[in-house]
């Protein structure tokens, strides 16, 4: 090929090749102003009426009741089962669902519960005692150990054939149950090992919620991801990540709910969720921060619902990290902590002081008791003396973890977590923040590496034993156990077993007042706050009640005709 | 040819080997395991201690590796995800990649031509206002955090939904292969095609900020570069206008840095664009990773993920090395 061929080759590939990248070019170009074009259509807000859209900061994973723990699989479990026993609409009375009536042995060890007739399932199944049975003996059956090498992903693994995830996070709060009989088809009897004075409460919960037998055989695995229960909702379709579609249950032994569909959907970024419930896109907006909250409060298409909860934050101290064992110094920190500032720092004002671990809006709650004051002198004196007990040099250097995320009890946790660094410090505490994303940070806490943490708790089951029990005594230490400040204490151990027995109310009231004053005066945590649960939705929807449970229902919930 | 073929192929496949050992063995060393996640508040310790022999993670590391390989050999999968039981890495990838792919070709669409043109109008008006204007909107498009960058997109353009693919209420839509535009066709729901491009404006345009930007200044560069050429002058002496000189001979030979650039930000973008994603709720791979290295510490989900990710970069780059060699002669004569 001479020179002159070669280049005149050149220049005609070269043509060809830039005329098809223009023509790319320009397609592209075509393609992207078809995209705008087709946009300026009519916009797409969620249409009122029968369908309700509510807008929950994820998708949950699992909806098998016995399976989860998370509060998104939680509000779609509620509407689309029912319990034993639930919650009134209003307030924290325990009230008959699918057991019309019970009663107790004088021994606290029988409990026999009377079904409601005429329940039926999804699916069109009756709701009688071995749909019951089933449910109980779901939760409780033990786990088996498995000479298969694929392990888990092997059918029969665990000794009960409709058990598919062998994940129960509530099995604990059952194991007091020993044997489950079937009288006849409307009656189911619960043999207890010991008499509880939580048993009833704890029948409450979305765990226990009564699950198909049908719906069970009929989805086998998939059960997780296609719930059949008696509830206000069916269950209709699920595409993970974007929509839970419910629709409602003509058949409901309540009547039917007003709406004719629900559909969760996860939004995942808070300032998303509120521009979405701002232009009509979705119709409830949950889990936003107090300052989103103001701002949408101030929107007159718009109505924020305030409702009192049962949770507390609280300050974890690691009594085996020293010197925290020094009770002086816990007690130091305690009086340093300026808790009516700290609600204004933490929650916009819309909390309450904590003083006990117990909420105030449950029973068992010990008004009566009188908080240590913020006290500055009186801290540093108490630092002062440790510091001499102990053989230290003020300031000392404590490092503080917390949580990367807003929960309903820490709605904004490094601000917090800052204000107890500058309350510290004039005691002669250097406080460091460690920050951790929530799982890392409770792994970290349960593990007891934090000296100092900022941890809160929900109730499960409105009885005080739920945070006395859990989060103050000697049995809940271990890696995976919420006694995070590790404190241990047999006077405290023996009133909450006490506790846990005593059915008589009256009796239990004193002694969790005993056991309250006593964590008062121990100081193993600092309880900071009882915050209220908020939630916006739209103007013109009724019927939607937050609940002092965190339960969320929607079978009330309607919008009202327009004007 | 075929020796060239096989070594790029053989290269492709250590680099993935390597990436997906370093993202297993990163997840080990990571605090907190799949179970803790998942037990949340109530964590069971007899429960936990059970299921984490069953899993195998009481073995050493190298032994849960081997068998971790073992089981993509003998099964040809990625295994269950942990933190949703029941579900198949490989079938939610399936889901999840398809939304990813259609989100980076919609902000590809909008970045390749608006930022190859600025990129050319800049290097032809070199220090004029063009060339200002496309400097300073590159600066702001890869400056400007997507969380911000959607506030303002929605604030500028209201008509658009805020985040999601399809409206909530459209639940009867049953995706085929994932991509909801081509699906709209192949389910004979073209009624819905105008929602779906509706919903991928903003995340797309969102997305297409920093391609854009980069492929702005590549574009500039590179044509500037041949502008300066001598061949370049030549043309221009023989009378041939700017815009065809820059057409027929400066664009040409800027193709090769500028397909390079772009084929490293398609594979960057389809290794999922994790902020865009979360802030518009798409629901691809970058949604995905995130809640399982976040949120889950899903082991098998991440490991999966890392795989699907470790061979769609390296199969875009393959593919741009096969790009050179049609777009630039000179690659294939050597």
């Amino acid at each position: 090929m001479t020179n002159d061929e070669l280049t005149h080759a050149f220049h005609s590939d070269f043509g060809f090749r830039i005329s098809s990248l223009c023509k790319i070019a320009s397609l592209s170009l075509f393609a992207a102003a078809l995209l705008f074009a087709a946009g300026c259509g009519g916009s797409g807000s969620g249409s009122r009426g029968n369908v309700l859209i509510y807008a929950q900061s994820d998708d949950p994973k699992t909806l098998d009741p016995i399976s989860t723990d998370i509060a998104e699989a939680v509000h779609v479990i509620t509407n689309v089962f029912d319990t034993l026993v639930t919650y009134d609409e209003t307030t924290t009375d325990l009230v008959p669902s699918l057991a019309e009536s019970w009663n107790t042995s004088a021994d606290g060890l029988t409990w026999t519960f009377k079904l409601r007739p005429g329940v039926l399932f999804h699916d069109g199944t009756p709701c009688n005692a071995t749909a019951v049975k089933l449910t109980f003996d779901r939760l409780l059956v033990p786990l088996t150990k498995s000479s298969s090498e694929d392990g888990i992903k092997q059918h029969g693994l665990l000794a009960h054939p409709h058990v598919y995830d062998a994940v129960r996070p509530y099995q604990s709060a059952y194991s007091m149950i020993q044997g489950i009989e079937t009288p006849d088809d409307l009656t189911v009897v619960f043999k207890l090992s010991h008499p509880s004075a939580i048993f009833l409460n704890n029948l409450a919960m979305f765990p226990v919620s009564i699950s198909s037998p049908q719906g069970l055989a009929e989805h086998g695995r998939n059960f997780a991801e296609h719930p059949v229960g008696t509830g206000p909702f069916k269950f209709v379709k699920w595409n993970r990540g974007q929509r839970i579609v419910l629709e409602r249950f003509e058949e409901h032994w309540r009547g039917p709910a007003k709406v004719k569909s629900l559909i969760v959907v996860p939004v995942q970024e808070n300032a998303t969720r509120m521009q979405r419930l701002e232009r009509g896109e979705v119709h409830i907006a949950e889990g936003l921060s107090p300052a989103e909250l103001d701002v949408l409060a101030k929107n007159d298409e718009l109505v924020v619902q305030s409702h009192e909860a049962m949770n507390v934050a609280y300050l974890t101290m690691n009594v085996e990290k020293p010197p925290l064992g020094n009770r002086k110094v816990r007690e130091a920190i305690a009086l340093a902590i300026d808790k009516n500032t700290l609600l204004q720092i933490g929650y916009g004002g819309n909390a309450q002081v904590g003083v006990s671990m117990v909420p105030p809006t449950m029973w068992g709650h010990d008004k009566t008791m009188v908080d240590r004051p913020f006290d500055l002198a009186k801290a540093k004196q108490l630092m002062e003396e440790a510091a001499a007990e102990e053989g230290l040099k003020l300031p000392i250097r404590l490092e503080l973890s917390v949580m990367n995320q807003a929960r309903i009890y820490l709605q904004q946790p490094l601000p917090m977590a800052k204000f107890l660094k500058d309350s510290l410090a004039p005691i002669g505490i250097e406080v460091s923040i460690q920050g951790r994303d929530v799982s890392a940070h409770f792994d970290a806490l349960m593990g007891g590496e934090h000296q100092l943490g900022l941890a809160g708790w929900n109730s499960d089951n409105n009885d005080p034993d739920n945070f006395l029990y859990s989060l103050c005594d000697q049995d809940n230490i271990s890696k995976a156990g919420n006694n995070l400040s590790r404190f241990r204490s047999d006077k405290l151990h023996a009133l909450l077993i006490a506790g846990q027995k005593e059915m008589d109310k009256e009796k239990r009231l004193k002694i969790y007042s005993d056991a309250q004053r006593l964590i008062l005066q121990e100081v193993p945590v600092v309880p900071l706050a009882h915050t209220q649960i908020r939630t916006a939705h739209v103007k013109g929807l009724a019927g939607f009640q937050l609940h002092t449970t965190a339960l969320v229902r929607f079978r009330n919930a309607h919008f009202e005709a327009a004007q | 040819v075929t020796g060239y073929l096989l070594r790029r192929l053989g290269h492709a496949l250590a680099t993935i080997l390597v990436a997906v050992t370093l993202v297993f063995l990163a997840m080990r060393a990571l605090p907190g395991n799949p179970l803790l996640a998942r037990f949340g508040q109530h964590p069971d310790l007899k429960q936990i201690e059970w299921l984490e022999k069953q899993y195998g993670w009481d073995r050493p590391v190298h032994e849960q590796l081997g068998t971790f390989y073992w089981r993509i050999v003998r099964y040809g999968d990625f295994g269950e995800s942990i933190a949703r039981p029941t579900k198949s890495v490989a079938g939610e990838l399936r889901e999840k990649v398809p939304a990813t792919i259609e989100l980076t070709v919609a902000a590809l669409v909008i970045a390749i031509p608006f930022g190859m043109a600025a990129g050319t109008a800049a290097a032809a008006w070199k220090n004029r206002w063009p060339d200002r204007l496309c400097t300073f909107g590159s600066l702001l498009g890869v400056s400007v955090p997507v969380f911000f960058l959607a506030i303002g997109l929605r604030a500028v353009l209201p008509w658009f939904p805020v985040s999601g693919r399809l409206p909530s209420t459209e639940a009867a839509f049953e995706p085929l292969t994932g991509l909801f535009t081509l699906d709209t066709l192949l389910r004979s729901r073209l009624d819905l095609l105008p929602a779906v491009l509706h919903h991928l404006v903003l995340p797309a345009t969102a997305l297409s900020t920093i391609p854009m930007a980069i492929i702005a200044r590549i574009t500039r560069g590179s044509v500037l570069e041949v502008l300066a050429a001598d061949y370049i002058r030549t043309a221009r002496a023989k009378g041939s206008s700017l815009l065809r000189v820059v057409l027929r001979h400066a664009l040409p030979n800027a193709a090769v840095p500028i397909t390079n650039i772009v084929g490293l930000q398609v594979g960057l973008l389809l290794s999922g664009a994790v902020l865009t994603e979360t802030v518009f709720d798409w629901p691809g791979l970058g949604l995905y990773v995130k809640a399982a290295v976040v949120g889950d510490t899903d082991y098998p989900a991440v490991q999966g993920a890392a795989i699907v990710i470790a061979t769609m970069f390296v199969s875009i780059n393959f593919l741009v090395d096969l790009l050179f060699v049609w777009l630039d002669p000179r690659i294939r004569v050597k």
